[in-house]
């Protein structure tokens, strides 16, 4: 019981604010952020299930998941243009917090890289809210999606378009799912598993001092010092 | 009209056991002859009758064309092309239709396992059941022949009477041609007889008289005479293949893809046995 209440007041402060502490916890994304982050993510997964046993028959028996290949190839173009418009809202709803910063150019040296994948990053770097990977990761869906967009509708009206622009939309559908294919297996894994107290940012809106201090200490510093 | 009882050699969207049986059956082909053709439609109508379809209206164009193009219900259009050669004029007709090509481009880009097969005896068809109407036949096909028909919402096209084929008999057009233009029968004896064919029109002046049986597809169940060597005059492609874009998304991309995604899987996985998820270091309190 007096964990409940305990979480009560972060969780009502999480529905309208975020970047403030409230008791042990920090808000890192309020109700609308992570009503947002989910239509992408469910309009992800509808169009992924629906496309992937179409993309190859290797992954046929997803089709099962959604009522069939005829099916599939319905909801498939509707679900993509569902998560290109969830995904413009995404782009104007986080845009402010994705810019880079002068503190991040050293981000992309390989050493740095490799030390951020083995978990050795100095944790007293600065830093956003999000870190360099988040904002390529963050701008690479953006313009994923464009690019999905315009081949899917191509892909979807092809008795208007002539061959050779049906041919090539098709292969940049397929280039651009790779990345996207790539992309989502590394983001849940980072958000699950790799690194634990993530997850919750999504869910309940909040994470823990700690995390935040070692995964965005930066962002930690702001946000603390407002108390 | 998929057949019950031909078995299959290739089919659709399928990486394994596409063949249904292993009796090696000869290539059937239709032989038409545009320079004996006299525009009369018979076979228009025939197949418009054997394969029960819709009647369509027709259009006017300045042309004795029926239509401009194969429709979904209308799968056999004698085109008729006019064009002065060498100060003549000439009239050339020619019957478009499903080429049942021996490497055939609308397979190879179609997604839904099953749903376009090539029959053992080189027939190439719509499998209705498994069809889900993308399209991606339309754009593999070298010739423009796969339609859509929006009652259905699958793919439609000739199937070379596959129903009549599977139990000995010629096709609908070919039954119904009065000058005897078309004819129907293995492949290695339509052929023969296009080169028959072709010698004669030599003989008597066409010197370049060709029998359009195009290899960069593997050849076609349908063989062509014509007396002039310029395939695009009746309305053909001169050099038609699968395109290169249904070649590196199928045989490139794809399995780059595929792979791809499992790699990435396993290095989550491998990362996660070496380093193990990232926590905060237990000694940190509250105090910033």
């Amino acid at each position: 019981m007096t964990v409940v209440n305990d979480a009560q007041p972060a969780v009502i402060t999480a529905r309208h604010t975020d970047n403030v502490v409230v008791g042990d916890e920090i808000i890192r994304h309020r109700r609308i952020t992570r009503l947002m982050h989910w239509s992408v993510a469910l309009t992800f997964f509808i169009a992924l299930f629906s496309g992937m046993p179409i993309w190859t028959p290797l992954f046929a028996w997803m089709a099962a998941l959604v009522g069939g290949m005829e099916v599939a190839r319905i909801i498939h173009p509707y679900a993509g243009s569902l998560f290109f418009i969830a995904s413009v809202f995404q782009f104007f709803h986080w845009l402010g917090d994705m810019r880079f910063r002068s503190d991040e150019k050293g981000a992309w040296k390989p050493s740095k890289l490799m030390a951020y994948m083995r978990w050795e990053e100095n944790t007293t770097d600065e830093g956003g809210k999000f870190n360099p990977g988040q904002k390529v990761f963050f701008f690479a869906v953006c313009l994923g999606a464009i690019g999905l967009l315009l081949s899917g509708l191509i892909m979807w009206f092809p008795l208007y378009f002539p061959r050779i622009v049906r041919e090539l939309s098709i292969l940049l559908h397929d280039i651009t799912f790779i990345f996207f294919l790539i992309g989502i297996i590394t983001h849940i894994y980072l958000g699950t598993a790799a690194e634990p107290g993530t997850f919750r940012s999504m869910t309940r809106g909040t994470v823990t001092r700690r995390w935040a201090r070692l995964h965005h200490p930066g962002w930690f510093r702001d946000v603390d010092k407002k108390g | 009209m998929a057949s019950q009882t031909l078995e299959i050699h290739r089919s659709s969207a399928s990486m394994w056991g596409t063949r249904t049986g292993i009796r090696s059956l000869p290539t059937v082909a239709k032989y038409v002859d545009t320079t004996t053709c006299i525009g009369c439609k018979a076979c228009e109508a025939a197949c418009q009758e054997w394969n029960d379809l819709k009647r369509v209206p027709t259009s006017q164009d300045g042309s004795y064309q029926t239509m401009p193009k194969l429709q979904a219900d209308f799968w056999n259009l004698i085109k008729f092309n006019e064009t002065e050669i060498d100060g003549n004029f000439n009239w050339l007709m020619r019957k478009d239709q499903c080429m049942h090509c021996a490497e055939p481009g609308c397979l190879a880009a179609c997604p839904a396992p099953g749903a376009i097969v090539q029959y053992a005896n080189g027939i190439v068809d719509v499998n209705p059941d498994s069809c889900i109407g993308c399209g991606y036949c339309a754009t593999g096909c070298p010739f423009d022949v796969p339609k859509f028909h929006a009652k259905t919402g699958k793919m439609a096209k000739c199937t070379l009477c596959v129903d009549r084929a599977e139990v000995g008999l010629e096709p609908a057009c070919v039954k119904a041609c009065p000058t005897g233009c078309l004819s129907y029968g293995t492949k290695d004896d339509m052929v023969a007889l296009g080169i028959l064919r072709v010698k004669q029109l030599k003989d008597s002046g066409f010197k370049d008289a060709i029998l359009y049986d195009p290899q960069g597809v593997g050849g076609t169940s349908v063989v062509t005479v014509l007396k002039y060597n310029r395939p695009e005059l009746y309305d053909l492609p001169a050099d038609p293949h699968v395109s290169m874009g249904v070649k590196i998304w199928k045989q490139v991309v794809r399995p780059l893809g595929v792979i791809a995604g499992f790699l990435t899987m396993f290095a989550v996985f491998g990362h996660y046995t070496k380093y193990g998820p990232k926590e905060p270091p237990a000694d940190e309190g509250r105090a910033a």
